[in-house]
């Protein structure tokens, strides 16, 4: 292995965790291995009248976890972060801290909060404003970034519960890209009487604790935090890092099947699996251990038992074995928690069980495993070289990523072809946007399908669907594994999120809405789109502030880059509604400004537009994005990271600042963000032209600032501007910028 | 025929709770078919609405109970007050 390139390599050098298992990874740890299980009890949320009520709950009160005063979601995540910080020796100075990055797969977000504020304003006689900006998803890695100064790039997967291990692949594949030095990257998410009733009415929680592949009649909720500092090989031998072990490819896939459901034939998780794998340079036979997802559903645990035998028959090495049997179903946090237990059996050689079998079911489990040891109630001490983990979704999201004890090269898939935007859809609103049947009906969308979305879904399908038309794409058996999805928000669904929770405070846990449930995870827009379109590639949701829906061009950029898919949809999706005009207006921040709305870009690769004659509207030449971190909710003090990521997008363009001849804005009228706008473009681009879209389309968020892109590419397309770049900002310091040059 | 205030309430529900579009919801329309389309999900929704209107708990009641607002109200009718 001495000739092996070096440069690709990728490491874990530092782990954190805290679940109902214990407070820090070897406590943890310990309790795995030995089987023994955090579920007891529910005592944060108040189930009467519900069927079911345990619980994987943390001891640790909030205040026990982080100083903070941040949503329960956080301090989880500071707390774990903390630990693998720490753990790592990693020492972060003025000069490294824009080198490494913060990446969080998150689900309910702060949902805990919302339950407060709620609560307060209809029990209480008025809610405290302080807890609005603990709401959404958006704030969590911005608050792990301020906590420990941290200044790279930030992202929060919200891809429900395949959140966790999606944040670990991203940043692996940004390290590879050369984007950053390392990530605190991991998962995080905290118990909430809203996942509690959501499962609840359901009928998805099993009325005892979880025993997956076993008896289990459905999951036993958890929370928690699991944190991987994951580095790149280079830069962890300069410092003399200690190593746990390497990480190797990670697959993602989306069924395009039901959006609480997985298929029934495991589909979409093998080709997840099977990417991870073939992206590893392995094959399943290679494979001595898998983390399942292993949720304790008839359904998750069928389609899973299925996937794995169909994949691994003939390998008589594998240990399969899901942790939630101990940790319960932590959400967002399931996939990172699984991980650092993964690394763990990799580096112990032993693999912790699934608990809960009886000699009855023992007897059951020797007819059905086949081949496959499912490590029933005692840890199995075996040489582990090679380990996956698996998550699987809400939205038919899957995700699989595989960890090796030793070095070894991997594939380089690397796609170094330019990347075009060859279709843009859009659907703006100022205030609101006004939709009308024929807008779904003309793509083919059925009002029994149309109905079951949220507003923030709708809109995120007609636009997705209207991009695709524009590029004239159909999306076949040919193409579907080719073709992924970003979608990019601000808020998310949050008045689907409000509605829920103020049902659940009025009428009890018991009484949860099953309807409205699938709805409030953030990736169920981009779920019902996949389902929709039959797009059965990369799927991922981020939930970084109003400049998100240009981060998802940058995203969905690196992934076509890393050569995992042709074509992307790259989305930014934001509804405005009476909840998201009473939460902003509260906070007083950019009052009465709001607009709605999505706006699709399609990006593809030059081989691939070339092959269908697309046209082309600009090249996709450079992207970048900064992070300076400041407390959520704020921006000033972060302008030296909108010059960052204006300049790297140059430089990623092979331009130079002086070449830009437009500038697509994301001033919005508020005198800070407008000033920031003002100063740096001024400093960067002197005279040139700097475009107000929000005077018109009003601050739509997501969706404003993937419209930014889609205005230069328009204006490029049909103008004599030669180099445009929009850049926009995230209320925290969070900021992306792209260059579009003509496309010749 | 089942009762006419019970079926508006019922589609009223529906209309509110499972954003079916009013104004292609009739009393007879099949709940279950192609054009409404409602799935099993829904119908965990309907029995909790059916319940918080009427009192009325339907788990477990027969499929052709859950066929069209009239089969619903006709439910309701004859097990209010149970």
């Amino acid at each position: 292995m001495s000739d092996m390139s070096d440069n690709r390599r990728v490491v874990v050098t530092g782990l954190g965790l805290v679940c109902a298992l214990g407070e820090n990874t070897e406590q943890c740890w310990s309790a795995a291995v030995n089987g023994v299980t955090g579920i007891r009890e529910v005592k944060s949320v108040n189930t009467d009248g519900c069927y079911a009520n345990v619980g994987a709950e943390v001891l640790a009160a909030s205040k026990d976890l982080s100083d903070e005063d941040y949503d329960r979601s956080s301090l989880l995540c500071i707390k774990a972060a903390g630990e693998a910080l720490a753990d790592s020796g990693y020492e972060i100075t003025e000069e490294n801290s824009d080198r490494i990055g913060v990446i969080v797969g998150n689900c309910v977000g702060g949902a805990a909060s919302i339950d407060k504020y709620f609560t307060d304003e209809l029990k209480n006689g008025g809610g405290n404003k302080a807890d609005i900006l603990k709401m959404p998803a958006a704030a969590i890695a911005n608050n792990v970034a301020m906590h420990f100064g941290l200044n790279g790039t930030t992202a929060n997967i919200v891809n429900a519960c395949a959140a966790g291990t999606i944040s670990l692949s991203y940043a692996a594949d940004l390290i590879r890209a050369g984007k950053a030095d390392a990530f605190v990257a991991g998962g995080s998410d905290s118990f909430s009487s809203l996942a509690f009733a959501g499962f609840h009415a359901l009928h998805a929680l099993d009325e005892n604790s979880c025993s997956p592949f076993n008896r289990s009649s459905g999951i036993t909720l958890g929370e928690g935090a699991g944190v991987l500092i994951i580095e790149s090989y280079e830069h962890a031998k300069a410092r003399g890092a200690k190593i746990y072990c390497e990480v190797l490819g990670s697959g993602v896939s989306s069924d395009a099947h039901h959006i609480t459901a997985p298929d029934p034939e495991g589909k979409g998780q093998m080709l997840a699996i099977k990417r991870a794998i073939a992206n590893s340079g392995l094959t399943p036979d290679d494979i001595d251990y898998i983390n399942a997802h292993g949720t304790g559903t008839a359904k998750n645990d069928e389609a899973e038992f299925l996937s794995l035998h169909t994949l691994f028959d003939g390998n008589d090495h594998l240990s399969v074995s899901s942790t939630k049997s101990m940790t319960g179903h932590c959400l967002g946090a399931a996939g990172s928690i699984e991980a650092v237990l993964t690394v763990k059996a990799v580096c112990g050689n032993t693999v912790p069980p699934t608990i809960g079998y009886t000699d009855e079911n023992l007897e059951t489990l020797k007819e059905k495993a086949g081949a496959i040891d499912f490590v029933p109630n005692t840890k199995r001490e075996k040489n582990i070289n090679y380990a996956a983990s698996n998550s699987f979704a809400f939205g038919g999201n899957n995700a699989s990523i595989v960890f090796a004890k030793e070095p070894r090269e991997i594939p380089d898939r690397t796609n170094k072809d330019r990347i075009f935007i060859t279709g843009i859809g859009e659907l703006l609103g100022n205030p609101k946007c006004e939709i009308i049947s024929d807008d779904y009906k003309e793509h083919g969308i059925k009002m029994a399908f149309y109905r079951k979305l949220d507003r923030f879904s709708q809109l995120q399908l007609i636009s997705g669907m209207r991009a695709l038309a524009d590029a004239g794409i159909t999306v076949s058996e040919e193409n579907e594994k080719d073709i992924g999805i970003v979608v990019g928000t601000a808020d998310g669904p949050m008045t689907e999120i409000v509605g829920f929770q103020k049902n659940v405070i009025e009428n009890g846990t018991a009484n949860g809405s099953a309807f409205s449930f699938p709805n409030t995870v953030y990736n169920a827009a981009g779920g019902y789109f996949s389902i929709f379109a039959g797009i059965k590639g990369y799927n991922v949701t981020n939930a970084n502030s109003i400049q998100a829906g240009l981060q998802s061009l940058c995203y969905a950029a690196d992934v076509i880059r890393n050569g995992d898919e042709k074509i992307m949809v790259a989305s930014g999706t934001d509804e405005n509604t009476d909840v998201t005009e009473y939460l902003y207006g509260k906070l007083g921040l950019f009052g009465g400004m709001l607009g709605e709305g999505s706006v699709s870009v399609i990006l593809e690769n030059e081989n691939s537009a070339d092959e269908r004659g697309a046209k082309k509207y600009a090249e996709l030449a450079g992207w970048a994005t900064a992070h300076k971190s400041v407390e959520f909710g704020t921006l000033k003090g972060s302008e030296s990271a909108l010059k960052t990521a204006m300049e790297e997008a140059c430089a990623a363009a092979g331009v130079s600042v002086k070449d830009i001849d437009l500038v697509c804005g994301f001033a919005n009228g508020n005198k800070t963000v407008d000033e920031i706008e003002k100063n740096v473009c001024a400093e960067l681009f002197g005279s040139v032209p700097v475009v107000q879209l929000k005077r018109d389309i009003g601050e739509s968020r997501a969706a404003a600032s993937a419209k930014q892109a889609a205005y230069a590419a328009k204006m490029i397309a049909e103008n004599e501007y030669r180099c445009a770049l929009a850049a926009s900002f995230g209320v925290g310091g969070q900021y992306s910028a792209v260059v579009l040059k003509k496309a010749e | 025929m089942a009762n006419q205030e019970i079926c508006e309430k019922i589609k009223g529900m529906l209309v509110e709770n499972l954003r079916i579009p009013e104004d292609e919801l009739e009393f007879d329309s099949e709940l279950f078919g192609d054009d409404i389309g409602l799935d099993s999900i829904d119908s965990i929704e309907i029995i909790a609405g059916i319940d918080s209107l009427f009192g009325v708990q339907m788990t477990g009641a027969a499929r052709e109970n859950f066929r069209t607002i009239e089969t619903l109200a006709k439910y309701v009718e004859e097990h209010q007050g149970e």
